[in-house]
């Protein structure tokens, strides 16, 4: 079998028998990498990567056995890992260099990874499109004129074009599933707190995630479990045991119950995703799972909720950029009030700027009472409909996405229609819920679609279960 | 649209904000805005009744012992500052 088409789990089986290399796929997938370049879905690929796949090699010889021995890994372009640059694909960090690993690279080291390369992303994960990069746009994997969707596109669109087995991504609003989603991959958020976050350029540290974007989901499951688990680092990272993902997928849903949100039957009527929608539960009802109706009655109100609480957090985390410790300042300043605003003016993009001002407004005197705190309520509104849903069910199904990944610039200059891309993400990250996305059918030209199955927080076992199902009986 | 917004108040925040704009980018800023203030006062004009917000993130987070442990190098940390001098971050004098 070429080393491209084996899953994860695959070439991590085949690399720990010895019948490949880590540095035959690592030379594979650098390769790959390069000569894709036209895709711009990574920024960098690492010049040590092939010494570390050696060194891999010999520990391995030498009876390493590690989950992810010799692997070829992408990582999101906003995760640390120490002496490379960590950009954020920002101009503003630009030169920043990575003084330490993220919890998740670390893990992902201890398991044997080899990170071959950094991936593009909306700057400071805010976006839908991969567009708002200062290193220019990635293209979809499947449809060079068409957005990869964001912020993790460069992940999402590596995995699908054969880049890495697995990339990394961050989920804020719907970052990993919505691109995974557009380029007919599989991309978990994970229950808040699962994955550690120190290391991960903050944005809104309160709801973003990390979560792995792979071919299949059984290779994600696997991966999840590498990544999970808490950090001393991170106050809000879970110090739980972390379970073995893949003997949560048990190879049927009979007699789960399958939850149907009434306030998406009332918003799916005439979408694109709708018949993939309904033949993804027709599936899973003919199969012997129950749908059951459920109600989370402020579901419309999780899109703006969002614009409040991840701008009001994102202002916040992005004052620390200021000219003077990171990388970034301006020739122009000439005194320190110069330093902060011209080098912020020059370093951020428009989207963050949008974001910090909108931020600045929901946060400032006057408006916090009947913006912020009323949204910070809110949240705590949604999460108590949903606990008397996920009381009646399982899991939520969702669709990912309206429809299929749509033109390169087609929406860049309406901020308002881009941030309704996530209208149907956005609720797991409120809520801090477990939320996969699975290519699931095929829009008008032919590109992916995407389903989300979404459970109550820590059910990740659950979510994978009913996805592997699915995948197994979508025949793409 | 619900929410009109001067250019004086656009004016504070990037004052707030740290950020500067030319006139042009403040003109065409304006309307975006709007678009975006429209969105979030769906959240301002909903009503939601009395409800009690759990600020504990989660029950299961635990605070580690506040014990000294070695950190990062001084000099480690500065080099992604663009100006030091002695082992500090270095800005233009502040004071006369």
């Amino acid at each position: 079998m070429n080393i491209g088409e084996m899953t994860l789990i695959e070439l991590a089986d085949n690399i720990k028998a010895g019948k490949v290399s880590s540095y035959e796929a690592t030379k594979y997938y650098v390769d790959k990498c390069k000569e894709k370049a036209s895709l711009n879905a990574v920024l960098e690929v690492f010049d040590d990567a092939l010494d570390k796949a050696k060194e891999m090699d010999e520990k391995i010889k030498a009876g390493f056995k590690g989950k992810l021995a010799g692997v070829p890994v992408i990582i999101k372009d906003n995760i640390l890992y120490k002496d490379k640059i960590a950009s954020c694909s920002s101009k503003f960090l630009e030169k920043y260099v990575a003084q330490y690993n993220s919890t998740v690279v670390e893990k992902m080291l201890n398991e044997g990874a080899v990170i071959i390369a950094r991936a593009n992303m909306d700057e400071f994960a805010m976006g839908s499109s991969t567009e708002n990069s200062a290193f220019g746009v990635t293209k979809n994997a499947l449809d060079p004129t068409r957005v990869p969707g964001g912020s993790s596109g460069g992940s999402a669109c590596a995995v699908a074009a054969g880049l890495a087995p697995v990339a990394l991504g961050t989920d804020t609003g719907g970052s990993i599933r919505q691109p995974a989603s557009y380029n007919g991959v599989v991309g978990i958020k994970p229950t808040y707190g699962r994955v550690s976050r120190y290391g991960i350029v903050a944005f809104a540290s309160s709801i973003e995630q990390v979560g792995p974007l792979t071919k299949t989901v059984k290779d994600n499951a696997y991966m999840l479990e590498v990544l999970s688990g808490g950090s001393e680092h991170d106050e809000t990272s879970l110090k739980i045991d972390v379970p073995d993902f893949l003997s949560q997928i048990k190879g049927s849903v009979k007699g789960m119950k399958i939850g149907v949100l009434k306030e998406i039957e009332s918003m799916i009527g005439g979408l694109e995703v709708e018949n993939a929608y309904r033949q993804a539960l027709q599936y899973l009802k003919d199969n012997g799972a129950e749908i059951v109706d459920v109600s989370i009655p402020s579901f419309s109100l999780t899109l703006p909720c969002y614009y409040i609480i991840a701008p009001a957090e994102a202002t916040s985390n992005l004052g620390r950029f200021d000219g003077v410790k990171y990388s970034r300042r301006s020739a122009e300043a000439k005194d320190i009030d110069e330093i902060y605003v011209i080098s912020r003016s020059e370093g951020f993009g428009k989207e963050v700027k949008r974001r910090i001002m909108l931020g600045n407004f929901v946060l400032s005197s006057g408006y916090f009472d009947a913006y912020y705190n009323k949204a910070k309520k809110l949240q705590q509104k949604l999460k108590n409909e949903a606990k008397e849903a996920f009381a009646k069910c399982d899991v939520l199904l969702l669709p990912t996405t309206t429809g299929e990944a749509f033109k390169i610039g087609e929406k860049a200059n309406d901020p308002v229609s881009m941030y309704k891309e996530d209208l149907f993400t956005i609720m797991a990250n409120i809520l801090g819920a477990p939320a996969i996305s699975i290519p699931y059918g095929k829009g008008k030209n032919g590109l992916p679609l995407g389903i989300q199955i979404v459970a109550d927080c820590l059910n990740e076992g659950l979510v994978y279960n009913v996805a592997d199902f699915i995948e197994k009986g979508y025949r793409g | 649209m619900s929410n009109k917004i001067t250019i004086e108040e656009v004016k504070r925040l990037a004052g707030l904000s740290a950020l500067e704009f030319s006139e042009e980018e403040l003109e065409a800023f304006i309307p975006e805005f709007e678009s975006m203030l429209e969105l979030v006062d769906e959240v301002k004009n909903c009503d939601i009744g009395e409800v009690e917000v759990d600020y504990a993130r989660h029950s299961l987070a635990e605070c580690r012992e506040d014990e000294p442990k070695e950190s990062l190098p001084q000099e480690e940390i500065l080099l992604n500052s663009p100006k030091t001098k002695k082992g500090s971050f270095c800005v233009p004098k502040m004071l006369d």
